[in-house]
Formats: structure tokens, C-alpha cells, sequence
């Protein structure tokens, strides 16, 4: 085989698929990818728009999480029922003095 | 010669605060700090006691604030911290591990077999998603994201809540929960394929 021929076929040995990708991508964001991983995902990446799109569709979500995090509590009307709420008032009031 | 001043000079320096009434807390507070609880425990009467474990936590710390989202702010801290109690406390009892959820080789979005195996399947490759940022001002878009992280299993949702939402260490949720470094980065990877797909589906694409 030439030499090119060996360095494609390296590659593609080394490559992740989409399925791979999408481990590899959610696992980057918990911390640095071994080298192998990195190098493979870094190739699949250039190749595929797919996982490419996936990538930045992670992200998004990723920080809008985080960022957002208030944002994620339901602000709608409702929670404590009247009962549980005068007995949270009650339990208060009545806590052993410090 | 003029009569002394006989009061006293009560001009406040800063503004005067009292010490926090626990009814007003309650009534300020509870219902948000409730649904807060109940998101993460999903029971509710453990949420009622987390919550009143807070308020009675605040109440011992003797802060006052200037405003309310201070104060509310200070008391989502402390409540955060008694839920993180209750899940060291759970995973002593019970496995916070999941391997089921989006395991199957059906669901999972890929070919499993054949040429194209490990590609995305046709009718689940990612969509474009048009400006997904203009979402994040639109109430209705932080509907559609709670109702897909309400959907996610319970051992799954406190792993995305913990590392996503709340945004602990690695090895802080590990220690938390009690699971593998490993079974954590798989079940956070299964959350945020689930998470996505759902979000396209019910946000950027509904038409798919």
C-alpha cells in the first residue's frame, strides 16, 4: 500500500461514526477526551454535518441549562396546598427557642 | 436657654430590616420553594419536609435581607443543600443507576446493522434548529424544556439536574448519588440524546 493509501486507511480505522460522535461529544463536556477519542471525533467531525449540527445543539442546551437554571423551575400558580401551608406556618411559630 | 431635646435622635443610618417572620416566608416563599423541591424529589411530602427543613434552617441562621429574590435566592441554597442530603441519604438505600433508559437499539436514533450502521437513521439525524438563543427569552420554549426534563426517568433526572441544571462535579455527583464516573457519563449522555430529540420535536420542528 502507498503511503497515502495507509495514512487513509489510519484514518478511517481511527474515525468515529455518528453513534460514537455522540458519546464522544456528550463525554467532552465532562472532561478531557483520551487522544485516541479526541482524534477520531476531531476526524468524524470534519466529515459529518450531522454530528457536526448535534455538536452545537449539545452546547445549546448545555449552557441554556445552566444559565437558565431558574428558569427551569415551573413559575405556573400552585404548589403548597392551603393545609400544608398552615401547618408549615404552624411548625414555624412554634419551633423550641435556639 | 432652650429645654434639651428630651427624645432621643431615631434617625435610622441604614434601613431598617427585622428579623425574618416565618409566616411571611411561607407565604413568599413556599409555594416556589415547593415546586423547586417536588421537581427534584418528585414526592411530595418529602418536598413539604425539605422545605420546612429549610425555612427552619434560615430561621436559625438569623440573616435578614433587603429584598425578597435575596432572600429567595439564600433560601433555594439552603434547600438545595437539604435535597442533596436527602439523595446521600437514598443512595445508601437504593441504586441510583440506570442503564434501561435509551438503551434499546430501537430508540436510540442510530442504525444498528447493515452499511450505514452507526449513522444517524433518517428520520432521526438532527434537525437545523433556526436560532435556537431567540428561545431562551420565551416563556414557551422554557415550557416545552421542563415538560421534556419532567419525562426523563427519575435516576436520569437527578443526574441531569445535579450536573446540568445545577452544575456539581463529576465526582460530586458520583459521591451523591453513589454510581460510577462511567455509568454517570452514559446516563448523562442517554439524558441530553433524549432531552435534544424531544425539544426538536416539540419546539424547533414541529412538524416532524
Amino acid at each position: 500500500m502507498t503511503f497515502w493509501k495507509k495514512l487513509w486507511s489510519g484514518c478511517a480505522d481511527l474515525s468515529l461514526d455518528c453513534r460514537q460522535a455522540s458519546r464522544a461529544q456528550s463525554d467532552a463536556l465532562e472532561g478531557p477526551l483520551p487522544a485516541s477519542k479526541r482524534t477520531g471525533l476531531w476526524i468524524h467531525l470534519r466529515l459529518c454535518a450531522l454530528c457536526r449540527r448535534y455538536g452545537r445543539q449539545l452546547q445549546f442546551l448545555h449552557r441554556a441549562a445552566h444559565d437558565h437554571a431558574e428558569s427551569l423551575t415551573d413559575p405556573a400558580p400552585g404548589g403548597l396546598d392551603p393545609a400544608a401551608r398552615e401547618r408549615m406556618k404552624k411548625q414555624l411559630r412554634e419551633r423550641p427557642p435556639e | 436657654m432652650p429645654a434639651p431635646d428630651p427624645t432621643p435622635d431615631t434617625t435610622p443610618v441604614a434601613p431598617a430590616v427585622s428579623p425574618p417572620d416565618p409566616g411571611r416566608w411561607v407565604d413568599d416563599h413556599g409555594d416556589y420553594l415547593f415546586r423547586f423541591a417536588l421537581a427534584r424529589l418528585r414526592d411530595e411530602s418529602r418536598a413539604e419536609d425539605a422545605v420546612q427543613e429549610t425555612f427552619l434552617a434560615g430561621l436559625k441562621g438569623g440573616r435578614t435581607f433587603a429584598g425578597r429574590s435575596a432572600e429567595r435566592t439564600w433560601l433555594t441554597g439552603i434547600l438545595k443543600n437539604k435535597i442533596y442530603d436527602h439523595f446521600r441519604k437514598a443512595s445508601r438505600e437504593r441504586s441510583f443507576t440506570d442503564l434501561e433508559f435509551y438503551s434499546g437499539e430501537e430508540e436510540d436514533g442510530f442504525n444498528h446493522d447493515g452499511p450505514a450502521a452507526g449513522a444517524w437513521t433518517p428520520d432521526r439525524s438532527p434537525g437545523e434548529w433556526d436560532d435556537p438563543g431567540a428561545g431562551l427569552d420565551q416563556e414557551v420554549f422554557w415550557r416545552a424544556y421542563r415538560g421534556c426534563a419532567d419525562k426523563l426517568p427519575r435516576n436520569i433526572s437527578a443526574v441531569f439536574q445535579l450536573r446540568e441544571v445545577d452544575g456539581l462535579e463529576s465526582r460530586e455527583v458520583c459521591a451523591l448519588l453513589q454510581i460510577s464516573e462511567a455509568n454517570l457519563w452514559v446516563m448523562l449522555h442517554r439524558a441530553r440524546m433524549a432531552l435534544r430529540h424531544c425539544l426538536e420535536v416539540n419546539w424547533f420542528d414541529k412538524t416532524r
